[in-house]
């Protein structure tokens, strides 16, 4: 799932600072689940926050709502009720920031600032302790890899083999981490089928990246007039 | 006397609809990932589910003892993702009434943390 992971404090400060009246929105899918932005932080951080403003002498109003999910409109609950009756001058989002552009697209009249970086696709080594997986390239070649993602794991994001640099299993870039190259051809090797590593893959065309949208199969046909 | 919220007031005649309507015929059932995944519990039906939250909250005006929010608490968020894939052939939107099931205990500050 999705990974976020709060900023630091001054950042946040610096976004609100010249707001008085403020909305901390979280979510209660992924960004809870990974510790970083449902109910439980938003009250952490609006608690942080309250003790800053009033040592300061500053009066703020700083609420609270945390909806299902941030990324589906369905999923909003009571937040469009909770933004007209509140009458904020700026929101702060605990989502991650696919979330938070649907919160700023859909109440576009008030400045949405997120609280957390969007940091990962990853999976959960421990409560607390993440790993990152995958960067969402969009065309996906770990079934060529051993089921490692070179985009992700080596430092050049090297489509076709490691780089002049691997040494002794590990990466140039910094010697405490592995080289993922050096991992595929391992675990290819093991797997008794080192020729899927000779199968050339066209670097990703990188340039002139435009939003996409998915379609799913079977869905085609409902979503035919959409330019996608 | 009524406790319940703005939100769940503006949904009635919605909930009201589902309560009358459903009639545990649990053709839902297995459009539930859930409910097939756990052998076929029928306490993870999506019918079950939403009528032992918010028809539970609706029953009772929102006036629930903290075992019921704790009860409440277990079916919308450890039987239920919210993936909303369950699919009712009468029509009702059983995940949506079990979103406002989570909502209702969230402002009762009862809710999963994931920290344990
Ligand atoms: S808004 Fe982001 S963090 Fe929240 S459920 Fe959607 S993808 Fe996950
Ligand atoms: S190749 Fe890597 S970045 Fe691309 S989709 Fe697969 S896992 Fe994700
Ligand atoms: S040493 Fe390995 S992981 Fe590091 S950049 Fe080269 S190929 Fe990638
Ligand atoms: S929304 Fe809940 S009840 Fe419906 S299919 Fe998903 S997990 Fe099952």
């Amino acid at each position: 799932m999705i990974k976020v992971k709060r900023k630091k404090f001054d950042e946040i400060i610096d976004c609100i600072d010249r707001y008085n009246n403020i909305l901390n929105v979280g979510c209660g899918g992924c960004a809870s689940v990974c510790l970083g932005g449902g109910q439980k932080e938003v009250g952490i951080l609006n608690e942080e926050l309250r003790l800053y403003y009033e040592k300061k002498g500053e009066k703020k109003d700083i609420d609270a709502y945390t909806v299902e999910r941030a990324c589906n409109e369905k999923c909003f609950l009571d937040l469009p009720n909770v933004i007209e009756k509140g009458n904020y001058d700026a929101i702060i989002t605990m989502c991650c920031s696919a979330g938070t552009q649907l919160i700023a697209e859909k109440f576009n009249k008030i400045p949405v600032y997120p609280a957390v970086d969007t940091i990962a696709i990853g999976i959960d080594r421990d409560i607390g302790l993440y790993e990152e997986k995958c960067r969402a390239c969009g065309h996906c070649v770990i079934g060529y890899t051993g089921g490692i993602c070179p985009i992700t794991r080596c430092a050049k994001s090297l489509f076709n083999g490691p780089c002049g640099g691997t040494n002794k299993g590990m990466c140039e870039v910094n010697p405490n981490i592995p080289c993922a190259w050096y991992e595929i051809y391992n675990r290819l090797k093991e797997q008794n089928r080192l020729e899927d590593i000779k199968k050339i893959h066209p670097p990703v065309d990188w340039k002139n990246q435009i939003q996409r949208t998915v379609v799913q199969y079977g869905y085609e046909e409902r979503y035919v007039n959409m330019d996608v | 006397m009524s406790n319940l919220p703005d939100i769940i007031l503006s949904n009635k005649s919605k909930i009201k609809f589902a309560m009358s309507l459903c009639a545990r015929c649990s053709m839902c059932a297995p459009s539930c990932f859930l409910y097939r995944a756990n052998n076929g519990d029928p306490t993870y039906m999506p019918s079950y589910k939403m009528l032992n939250s918010i028809g539970l909250i609706f029953k009772k005006k929102g006036n629930l003892s903290d075992n019921d929010l704790e009860n409440i608490k277990n079916i919308v968020w450890e039987k239920c993702v919210l993936c909303t894939r369950c699919y009712c052939s009468l029509g009702i939107d059983i995940p949506y009434l079990i979103s406002l099931a989570r909502d209702f205990c969230r402002q009762k500050g009862v809710y999963k943390t994931y920290d344990n």
